[in-house]
């Protein structure tokens, strides 16, 4: 897929999505391109549409209307297989892992190895538990965290750095991370932050969803904000300060949009 | 074993129906040690265990996918009927494979029903129990077929119903199924899979797994194991009746719940099946040589299922506060 690749197109772009959920109009006519290596925060209230965006991206909502391109190649088919086949990673708080499984079965949940047993495929244990006890000593989780403990047993912080570290393993495209530091104590936010940025230094494409537009200033290349299903502004970092997209946000996107041409 | 061990297996989910197995052996001892002990009585419970238990680790992988099957007691009663009826034409072998077929067949129609319909599985196997039922009367007419002396001597039905080395062969089968399908919960991606779904299934959805998949494999593998329960049952002894399989769904559920399978999904143990369904059948069995009356033993069964789920969780919190 990588040979495929080059700077002509954007690793992914949106053209004129349009959502319904019944009468809820969730996705109006959204256009947005992402390229690699940017951090992009994705921002906007409750509602407005930026879950939902994600949603499609990471193949859980078909849109109504419009075009997902990734990679140049257009998008047929919207199902969780189909995203992660091409690479793209969504974190979400309160989903990606099962509390009922040890880690190393969740790391490698949907894409687990397998060694042969007299022609029988059992799943490779030993290679499970090695990659997830990597991750889990790499990503600073406590020293008595083991790959068979259950999720169960893990906080906030540790459940996302599990995930974040089976990202990087799997060697993903694209990140995207809704709203990852919910929830969580200040040193572990700090820590998930660090991860979101050392992801995009690798190349990666992040796109970070919050509702906190001054945090995510800090960490991001680029600021997406949406509104009632609308893309209402879309600006590089150093284009506008935090405290003036808290305006936009809190006033409404239309008097200072910028004017942004997407194909 | 040090206290890692011992913290381990006591949380194991069968853990509560592995003591509950114990306990029923010392007071049985206790209360009829000279019949409980004999040769005749732990035979007839342990093939009867055999055939609840074949269903009952069916059940405990339809639970471990977070649905319920209802049905299993009238697929149970209509498989063992099509594998009497269909063996004048057909013969033993292909009256087998087309009694499994239709087994298989209605696991299928029910899981495309949940799936597709997004009807609850309590819902469409509720559906299943009655619909299964009805064509038992209608196809028997309310007869009761039995097969030929010639095709009881056929060598499968002697495989399957015999003895194996002295030991009733439905014992020998369903102890090589629990092996079986053990392996393939705790050890392949299809257990591994199953497990997910049922604990937590937008999780598994987000991995990629196809959900929907492995929910009907579950339904398919339940029904199957009913007819194959069914199957042993009659190779053993070909006498049908239009209430074969009759309340069975409720004690193939009560062992799997008894046996640590959570209606929550996710959580579970065949081999805690089986015990479960030991333990329904050596208090049925006990209660009927203590000369209890019969009509007594669904109600003691209903007592034994809310017993051993207080103990269950008795049992949990214990072993959680062990840590």
């Amino acid at each position: 897929m990588s040979a495929t690749s080059n700077n002509s197109h954007p690793l992914i772009e949106v053209r004129n999505l349009d959502l319904h959920f019944g009468a809820f109009h969730a996705l109006k006519n959204v256009s947005v391109s992402f390229d690699s290596g940017q951090l992009i925060g994705l921002v906007g209230d409750n509602g407005a549409g930026k879950t939902t965006l994600i949603k499609v991206l990471s193949g859980i909502h078909k849109p109504n209307s419009g075009e997902v391109y990734f990679d140049g190649e257009r998008v047929k088919e919207f199902h969780p297989k189909q995203a992660i086949r091409f690479g793209i990673e969504t974190l979400q708080q309160s989903v990606g892992l099962c509390d009922n499984l040890s880690i190393a079965r969740n790391f490698y949940l949907g894409r687990e190895p397998i060694k042969h047993w007299f022609g029988i495929p059992f799943l490779d244990f030993k290679k499970m538990r090695e990659a997830s006890t990597k991750v889990i000593r790499t990503f600073g989780l406590r020293d008595n965290v083991s790959a068979d403990d259950q999720v169960e047993m893990l906080s906030g912080g540790e459940r996302q750095s599990i995930k974040i570290g089976r990202a990087v393993e799997f060697k993903n495209r694209v990140v995207i991370m809704d709203e990852p530091t919910n929830h969580l104590s200040v040193r572990e936010r700090e820590h998930v932050n660090e991860l979101a940025q050392q992801l995009r230094d690798q190349g990666l494409l992040v796109i970070y969803i919050t509702h906190d537009i001054h945090q995510v200033h800090k960490l991001a290349d680029r600021i997406v904000i949406m509104e009632n299903g609308e893309k209402v502004t879309d600006v590089a970092k150093h284009e506008m300060t935090s405290d003036e997209l808290e305006e936009v946000i809190r006033f409404g996107g239309r008097d200072v949009e910028k004017e942004e041409v997407t194909v | 074993m040090n206290s890692r061990h011992i913290n381990i297996f006591s949380r194991r989910p069968d853990f509560g129906a592995i003591v509950g197995v114990v306990l029923l052996f010392v007071v049985f001892s206790l209360v009829d040690f000279s019949n409980w002990w004999s040769g005749r009585t732990l035979g007839n419970i342990l093939q009867f265990t055999a055939i609840l238990g074949c269903i009952a680790m069916g059940q405990a992988l339809v639970i471990m996918s977070k649905e319920i099957d209802l049905s299993v007691g009238s697929v149970y009663g209509l498989t063992g009927i099509a594998y009497v009826t269909l063996e004048a034409d057909l013969g033993v072998p292909g009256a087998m494979l087309a009694a499994l077929a239709i087994a298989g067949g209605i696991g299928f129609l029910q899981a495309m029903a949940v799936i597709k319909g997004k009807i609850p599985s309590m819902i469409v196997t509720l559906g299943g129990l009655f619909a299964v039922r009805g064509l038992i009367y209608v196809w028997t007419g309310g007869s009761a077929p039995t097969m030929p002396r010639d095709s009881r001597a056929h060598w499968l039905n002697q495989l399957l119903g015999g003895e194996l080395l002295g030991i009733d062969a439905a014992i020998f089968w369903t102890a090589l199924l629990l092996i079986l399908l053990t392996l393939v919960v705790w050890r392949t991606k299809f257990g591994n899979r199953l497990l997910a779904t049922g604990g937590d299934e937008s999780s598994a959805l987000s991995r990629g797994i196809r959900t929907d998949r492995i929910k009907t494999m579950a339904f398919v593998l339940c029904s199957l194991l009913a007819g194959i329960a069914a199957i042993l049952t009659l190779a053993d002894n070909p006498q049908t009746h239009v209430t074969l399989g009759d309340l069975m769904e409720l004690e193939a559920i009560a062992a799997a719940v008894i046996g640590g399978c959570l209606l929550s999904g996710g959580r579970g143990s065949l081999i805690g099946a089986v015990l479960g369904a030991f333990i329904i059948t050596g208090v049925r069995y006990e209660l009927i040589s203590l000369g209890a009356p019969a009509s007594w033993y669904i109600t003691f069964v209903g007592i034994v299922v809310i017993a051993a789920l207080i103990f269950n969780q008795f049992l949990a919190r214990w072993a959680s506060n062990q840590a």
